[in-house]
């Protein structure tokens, strides 16, 4: 999975497959980017063609971390596998979800 | 089979021939009365003749259609039993659509997807959970290597200091040497410091081993946690997403099966309540067969009426009545109206013949049947 941050308008671009593998990279980005309090964070899914179960325990991670801070954690675009997976486990009900 | 022409339906003009002219004397009028009670009595014989084919063709006719009537009664009875029969069975499917039993309790489909969705849901919501928490041990077991790594170097810090403190007690115990008896305290204490660098060493030696273990501990935990936070699961989620499209597309079928019962038990009501009608509307065969019995009454009354004037009638004659052209001509033209050639047959045999009904019968049987006025078609 490849990983864009755009600090000035805390928007966070994955794309690629979000699997066990990018646990590293994906937490060091999560405690960079909510580092800062109180501030909203998007994460733009359009590009991103795969998730696994490994992958939706690390949003919720994230999710947690972001409310630690004060932050909000915003998932947009979700399409394709990504959707179905979110629709399936009702992400709806635990995140905000652009569609 | 049978196909009628239909005739125009003006009546046959059963002239009587004119009467003969006025007569000139009253022998001549006699004659005429004479002649004309002559002509009556061929009339009326005639007449009867036909009133008896009439009475036998009503009464076979009555034969035939209570026959035929029982026989329908009899089918539509057995038919109200089958209409009965398949109520009950779709009655019984209407039952088996709707649910499915189990243990005795029939359990509605949609309660079923209700039941199946929900444990689902439920099993979906421990898989989240379980993904989550497998990452966040990777997290803290991550976490703990780092510290483990941390306390690696201390302790090789640690060790530095200890062979550096043991390398100054020894330059220590050397320098107090050569200081000689001035030098006995510090040869003392540069011996503890160097007994005390030993413990360290030790001390050093034993924690190093114990952090290998706690490392490989780590090491193996990681190991462990990895193979189940890699288990795809997402399979699995999916899996309940194509049972809910299945349950779903199982409900629409139950209520289309549903429907259709029901409209299959109305229908079977409806056709109940026909055939009962149809059942109960034959018994109009037993009203007609009494209708024609007085029908036929009637008519035997008037043959006989016309029986016992035309007795006394000829009883008063000069000369005996004898059967004219005439009387055969206007039944000729009453029999030509018959489109059915085996009714016109037995009429024929009867009235013009003078055969007796079971003659007519046995000759129409043999198949010697006068030739018809080509009314009738038979295919």
């Amino acid at each position: 999975m490849q990983i864009q941050v755009d600090r000035d308008h805390a928007l966070i671009s994955m794309s690629g497959e979000f699997t066990f593998t990018d646990h590293v990279p994906f937490k060091q980005m999560v405690e960079e980017v909510f580092a800062t309090k109180g501030k909203a964070v998007v994460l733009d899914l359009s590009k991103l063609d795969f998730i696994d179960s490994a992958g939706l325990g690390m949003l919720l991670l994230a999710r947690d971390e972001a409310k630690k801070n004060d932050c909000a954690l915003i998932l947009r675009h979700p399409s394709g596998q990504v959707k179905r997976m979110f629709g399936v486990t009702k992400f709806h009900t635990l995140f905000t979800v652009e569609e | 089979m049978l196909r009628r022409k239909h005739h125009n339906a003006t009546a046959v003009s059963l002239r009587v021939p004119e009467p003969a002219p006025p007569p000139d004397t009253r022998d001549d009028e006699l004659a005429s009365q004479d002649a004309l009670l002559r002509r009556w009595v061929s009339f009326a014989e005639m007449q009867q003749r036909i009133i008896r084919t009439l009475v036998t063709e009503i009464q076979q006719t009555s034969a035939v259609v209570e026959t035929e009537a029982d026989g329908l009664s009899g089918r539509f009875q057995r038919l109200a039993v089958c209409a009965e029969r398949q109520t009950a069975r779709v009655e019984e499917l209407s039952r088996l659509a709707i649910g499915i039993e189990v243990d005795g309790e029939v359990v509605p489909i949609a309660k079923i997807a209700g039941l199946l969705e929900g444990t689902l849901g439920d099993v979906v919501e421990k898989i989240l959970l379980l993904s989550k928490d497998a990452m966040s041990m990777v997290y803290a077991l991550s976490e703990l290597t780092a510290n483990v790594d941390r306390v690696d170097i201390c302790m090789d810090e640690l060790n530095k200091i200890n062979r550096t403190t043991n390398m100054l007690a020894l330059n220590a115990r050397i320098e107090a040497e050569r200081a000689g008896t001035a030098g006995a305290a510090f040869r003392v204490v540069a011996g503890e410091v160097r007994v005390l660098s030993g413990v360290t060493q030790r001390v050093s030696v034993d924690m190093a081993t114990e952090l290998k273990a706690v490392t490989q501990g780590i090491d193996n935990g990681h190991a462990t946690l990895k193979r189940v936070a890699t288990i795809d699961m997402s399979q699995n989620l999916l899996a309940k997403d194509r049972l809910e499209v299945l349950m779903s597309a199982l409900i629409r079928r139950s209520g289309d099966l549903s429907d259709v019962v029901a409209g299959a038990m109305k229908e079977a009501e409806v056709i109940s309540a026909d055939v009962e009608g149809m059942i109960t509307g034959i018994q109009f065969q037993d009203r007609t067969r009494q209708r024609l019995e007085h029908v036929v009454d009637t008519l035997h009354v008037v043959d006989e009426g016309l029986q016992e004037l035309k007795r006394s009638t000829e009883a008063g004659l000069s000369v005996p009545y004898e059967k004219t052209a005439q009387d055969l001509e206007w039944v000729g033209k009453l029999l030509d109206r018959f489109t059915l050639g085996d009714l016109r047959a037995r009429f024929v045999a009867q009235i013009l013949e003078g055969k007796q009904p079971s003659e007519a019968t046995a000759q129409q049987t043999a198949g010697d049947t006068p030739s018809a006025s080509g009314t009738v078609e038979l295919f």
